[in-house]
């Protein structure tokens, strides 16, 4: 039997009035954060909406879908993306449902299953969508596309899946992204603008552990999501980051009370509604969560059948910023300089006696290396590189031996000009203001049998 | 008086009614086809874009910068820029920059009770101990106005060096020291006689002054960089002046820094804190995120033997604090205070902390940290936020109270530096409605255009002008077409924009290139958009060129510099063609004809192009000059950059006839000057 309860526990605090639910029927599956299967792919779950306070049986708006999950609310309240299959063995597909009238019609038709939808400013969604192909092998990358499906463009080009997809208050696109290559399963929350250009890490997740829900930002400046202590079966909390440094301001926000979290929502009172459930025999239901106390309040709605996994309010809310482009799909590389490879963390820095000095790089793509090439005196380095394809880069000695393993995966979009202190370099260490030596001459085309590249010029000023 | 309504009234009256009727007209024009197409192709021009909304108000009513629409439309602002304090606490001194005002505000009621008119653009203002007078540096109009704080009236001016800015009183305060912003020395007035006794030399655009605890030094701070050819590294003098010998003592080129532009002592006497902008100018400008474009923070200057300049940044990773302008330290040296300007909000410092961050690594390991976002979180404590466009600070004498001038809100904010939360305000009696050119002047003032608020318009174009720096806009490749900084001021009329041109209107300029390629960030709306234009068309002036052209007479050295430069016939007789005379590409008003031009300027870094023949109004004050920024007199125009006579014909001349040219270019001011000459040469050109 379903439980109701007001948020805010009658302290004429605001809450939102209509609440939007995926919920997953009995037993959550182990879940495959590289597949999404029983994660993000959730078979039977569907979406309901409920009125806080109000009671009766919750209204489920996906009657009609097999499976349909993790909902997302357009700016203005009034209309809803999810994903979901319409009859058992098809693939997860996105569709838009109007919550006015229940009227609902596909965004995106793929033979591929396609997950975690958002909206975008200016009529664009992003969503996952499973890839196969020599660069990404086979993982789920982040597509952007106008509200009808047209314009369908993939972004994010490493050999990596990227899940539980939502768009910052800053207009950037912020995604779970796990690697396929070199080796499975390194996970980190990944940042990145819409068109896919800019893409950097945004949080480390502590080794061995999983972001295991779309990550929420606070009116105050933080970052909300769950997290698993251990992928498969260990605790799961609620973390809270700043957004303002989010690499060294994890809060485990709920470590010292009992049970697991799989989602959190930030409320108007700076409460959370958390998803949770006290042991493994119960089911998630919703709870408050005052993260100033940590402490757990009020159940809000629970069912005895149904695991709670994420919930949204269905309310008009602000705009994220609708980021410009210096994406031009007629142009076939980007640029990348890097101000020296030898900066690589705080140590190498201050001492310049530590260790060998890196004096080549190599650009190394997914099945094969792109070449060596040597960097200037300063240590600089200015590439032009065939866009959307994944590469990594570690830097040799003059004798060519290894000084720092390979670099994460990166890519540069059409027309990308991106920049780089050092390699494996503190990331929130900022540019020396000097001039790369690099940059002085023509960039070196990569991988480096190509000679020349016909394309467009574009002048972005 | 009764008024006289006689025929020149009348026609006063008329043309308004004319003008009223005018507008209607055209508005109802638009609204009826054809003529709709022919507007919507208009605006689509103007603006470069193809749905910004057909309103004629943007352009036709908030651009015009005279006559009888711009009195209706707009206001008379104060504009608080800088404050001081009673040694009671009982009374503030509010220097007004718009309205030429030194407000008094009683700090216990919360209102204004006195407003004394003091010069053009004051500055600064400080206090003799016993409260017997206010000293108020006026930047536009060359002296200091002493105000008696018995009668609340100005009792003397006293003539100063070119644009005062920052000032301190001697410990004796029989000397007054003031820092002339614009001729970059700092005057030594003597009090008793109101005379200037000695001029010293100071860093570039000097600002603020500051004396240490133990009134044996005086820093005086400098906004822009020394002048140095692009690549070598930006550094920014501080001018250590002696006190007891008033001599100077040293200067420091203080690395990798601009915009310094005030200066505090802790009490202990152990730290200078000076803000600061550490620009990113050297490397292409290709990305926002990271701080590849501007980071901010503060200069600390350790105060004993041996003592280290350390700079630490109050950005975070994610969030930056653009533009910090002036610093106030508690009586009891606990905390510190910054004002971000661009970011309407105050960076709270914990100054043990700091010591102890400090204190606690080497000299490598700060100068590691000087380019660190994760080092703020050690030592800020609250960042409070403030109304619009936080300038000048002062605290309270009992150290309870911070004061801020909120230069765009007019309005003293008042914070509980105990609590850290903001705890009234003392509104100054401005207009209490916001104009288009107001609106427009916040956001070139704000950073929330930039993608998380690392620099602002403002942060380039101070005060509307230029940060004298060169950047590599990295438009095609990086490394390529160095962009000298040009100034916004009266730039209205000498579109097009850019050094290559490509922007025919403001309105392009600030557009949608404008967020692509330097904000990264969402772009203006619309509206936002016709309140900057608006306010770069109508709110920038010059300053006056009170240094070579005071009175609009014109000395023997500059006329003949001027006969030079409308010459016709070169020294060996023969004719210039029209294309190698100085008055063919650059006629008044505004000196310049608005065409391309190839000028020999060329360096291997650019690509082929022609340039955008630059406006020279108030030319000496834009140094280093060429698109480049590699000249850095206007000498180097001609002696390195084009001594081949492409850039007009020069080579005949001597070296004195040189200087003369160089003086009257020196002495171009205001456009408004020239309007008559500008009908000679129209009336030369075409006789009829």
């Amino acid at each position: 039997m379903a439980l109701f309860m007001t948020l805010s526990c009658g302290r004429n605090e605001p809450g939102p009035s209509l609440l939007i639910l995926t919920e997953a029927p009995g037993e959550l599956g182990s879940p495959d954060y590289l597949s999404g299967e029983s994660w993000r792919y959730i078979s039977g779950a569907r979406i309901s909406k409920i009125v806080p306070g109000k009671p009766g049986s919750p209204k489920v708006l996906t009657g009609d879908f097999h499976s349909a999950a993790f909902p997302h609310i357009s700016y203005d309240g009034r209309s809803m993306l999810f994903s979901a299959i319409e009859n058992e063995g098809e693939p997860w597909q996105i569709w838009e449902m109007n919550l006015k009238n229940g009227k609902y019609r596909k965004v995106i038709s793929s033979n591929d299953d396609c997950t975690d939808p958002s909206y975008l400013p200016a009529g664009r969604i992003i969503f996952s969508k499973r890839t196969v192909n020599d660069t990404v092998v086979n993982a789920h990358c982040v597509y952007m596309c106008k509200f009808d499906g047209s314009s369908l463009r993939q972004i994010t080009f490493s050999p990596a899946s990227y899940f539980a997809n939502c768009v910052l208050k800053d207009g950037r696109v912020l995604s779970v992204s796990t690697d396929v290559l070199p080796e499975k399963g390194r996970t980190m929350m990944m940042v990145m603008r819409p068109d896919g250009t800019k893409g950097d890490m945004m949080y480390r997740i502590p080794k061995g552990s999983n972001v295991v829900s779309r990550a929420c930002e606070t009116k105050d400046g933080k970052i909300v999501f769950a997290e698993s202590a251990n992928v498969s079966s260990g605790k799961k909390d609620i973390i809270s980051i700043s957004y303002n440094r989010p690499l060294y301001t994890r809060i485990n926000l709920t470590s010292d009370l009992e049970g697991d979290f799989i989602f959190a929502l930030p409320l108007e009172t700076e409460k959370l509604l958390v998803s949770h459930r006290a042991s493994p025999k119960d089911r998630y239901g919703l709870f408050e969560f005052d993260p100033a106390h940590k402490s757990l309040g009020q159940p809000v709605y629970s069912d005895p059948d149904y695991n709670i996994v994420e919930v949204i309010p269905a309310e008009e809310y602000q705009r994220p910023k609708n980021l410009p482009s210096e994406v031009d799909p007629e142009v076939k590389t980007g640029l990348i300089m890097c101000q020296d490879i030898n900066i690589h963390g705080f140590q190498s820095s201050l001492d310049s006696s530590t260790g060998p000095k890196a004096s080549r790089i190599e650009v190394l793509g997914v099945d094969s290396t792109f070449g060596v090439l040597d960097v200037e005196e300063d240590g600089s380095f200015y590439l032009k590189v065939l866009a959307d394809k994944p590469f990594r880069i570690r830097n040799l000695d003059d004798k060519g031996q290894v000084v720092d393993e390979s670099s994460s995966w990166l890519w540069l979009r059409p027309n990308e000009r991106r920049g780089c202190v050092g390699c494996h370099e503190d990331p929130e260490l900022v540019p020396e203001n000097r001039i790369p030596m690099a940059v002085k001459k023509s960039p070196v085309i990569v991988p480096v049998h190509i000679t020349r590249i016909d394309e467009k010029s574009v002048e972005l000023e | 008086m009764r008024k006289v309504l006689n025929w020149n009234n009348m026609k006063k009256i008329y043309k308004k009614l004319l003008i009223s009727a005018g507008i209607i007209a055209v508005f109802i024009l638009i609204v009826l086809s054809p003529f709709h197409g022919w507007a919507r192709g208009h605006v689509n021009y103007i603006t470069a874009t193809e749905d910004h909304p057909l309103n004629c108000f943007s352009c036709h009513l908030y651009n015009q910068k005279t006559g009888f629409i711009p009195k209706l439309i707009n206001a008379d602002y104060y504009s608080p820029y800088n404050l001081a304090i009673s040694g009671k606490g009982d009374e503030l001194y509010i220097v007004a920059e718009e309205s030429g005002e030194l407000l008094v505000a009683d700090t216990r009621k919360g209102k204004v009770t006195r407003k004394i008119k003091v010069g053009d653009k004051p500055h600064s203002v400080t206090c003799d101990k016993n409260g017997d007078f206010a000293f108020v540096s006026n930047q536009w109009s060359d002296f200091v106005s002493v105000i008696d704080l018995e009668k609340y009236s100005v009792v003397r001016e006293i003539k100063t060096g070119n644009g005062p800015a920052g000032l301190a009183l001697s410990p004796d305060e029989k000397y007054l020291y003031v820092v002339n912003s614009y001729s970059n020395d700092v005057s030594l007035i003597n009090l008793e006689n109101g005379k200037e006794w000695k001029r010293f030399s100071a860093g570039n655009n000097p600002s603020g002054i500051g004396m240490n605890p133990a009134k044996t030094s005086l820093f005086v701070t400098s906004r822009r960089a020394l002048l140095a050819p692009y690549g070598d590294p930006v550094e920014c003098e501080l001018t250590e002046i002696e006190e007891a010998g008033k001599r100077i003592a040293g200067r420091m080129d203080i690395k990798s820094v601009y915009m310094l532009e005030n200066i505090e002592f802790t009490p202990a006497g152990d730290l200078a804190l000076i803000p600061m902008i550490r620009p990113k100018n050297l490397i292409p400008s290709i990305q926002v995120e990271g701080g590849f474009i501007m980071t901010n923070g503060i200069t600390i200057i350790e105060q004993k033997e041996n003592g280290r300049t350390i700079q630490l940044l109050l950005d975070e990773p994610n969030s930056y604090y653009a533009d910090p302008f002036d610093i106030a330290i508690t009586p009891d040296g606990k905390r510190a205070f910054v004002s971000h300007a661009g970011v309407d909000q105050i960076s709270a410092i914990d100054l043990d902390s700091l010591r102890s961050f400090i204190n606690s690594h080497t000299t490598e390991e700060l100068e590691y940290y000087s380019n660190h976002l994760g080092t703020s979180c050690h030592f800020v404590i609250r960042r409070i936020p403030t109304g619009a466009n936080p300038k000048g600070m002062a605290v309270s004498p009992d150290g309870s109270k911070l004061y801020v001038a909120e230069h765009l809100e007019d309005r003293i904010g008042v914070i509980n530096t105990g609590s850290l939360e903001t705890e009234g305000s003392i509104d100054l009696g401005g207009p209490r409605r916001i104009t288009v050119a107001r609106k427009g002047r916040r956001l070139l003032n704000n950073s929330k255009g930039t993608f998380q608020n690392q620099y602002t318009c403002f942060t380039c174009h101070p005060e509307g002008h230029e940060d004298g720096l060169v950047y590599n806009m990295a438009s095609k490749d990086m490394g390529r077409n160095l962009a000298n900084t040009q100034s916004l001021r009266d730039i209205s009329e000498t579109a097009p924009y850019k050094w290559n041109g490509k922007n025919h209107t403001i309105y392009k300029q600030d557009g949608l290139r404008f967020s692509t390629v330097l904000t990264r960030n969402e772009p203006f709306s619309y509206e936002e958009l016709d309140a900057l234009v608006a306010y770069i068309v109508t709110g920038i002036p010059y300053p006056p060129n009170l240094v070579y052209n005071r009175t609009g007479e014109l000395n023997a050295m500059q006329l003949r510099g001027k006969a030079l430069y409308e010459r016709t016939i070169d020294k060996m007789g023969n004719e210039i063609p029209e294309k190698q005379r100085c008055i063919t590409c650059h006629p008044p008003p505004y000196f310049t004809n608005r065409k391309f031009e190839d000028v020999g300027s060329l360096i291997a870094s650019d690509d082929s192009m022609l340039f955008d023949t630059p406006h020279l109004n108030n030319i000496y004050a834009s140094p280093p000059y060429l698109h480049h920024g590699l000249a850095l007199s206007l000498e180097e125009i001609w002696t390195v950059y084009a001594h081949k006579d492409t850039h007009g014909r020069v080579n005949d001349l001597t070296k004195i006839e040189l200087n003369e040219l160089m003086e009257y270019l020196k002495s171009l001011g205001d456009p408004e000057f020239y309007r008559d000459e500008e009908k000679i040469l129209r009336a030369k050109a075409n006789p009829r």
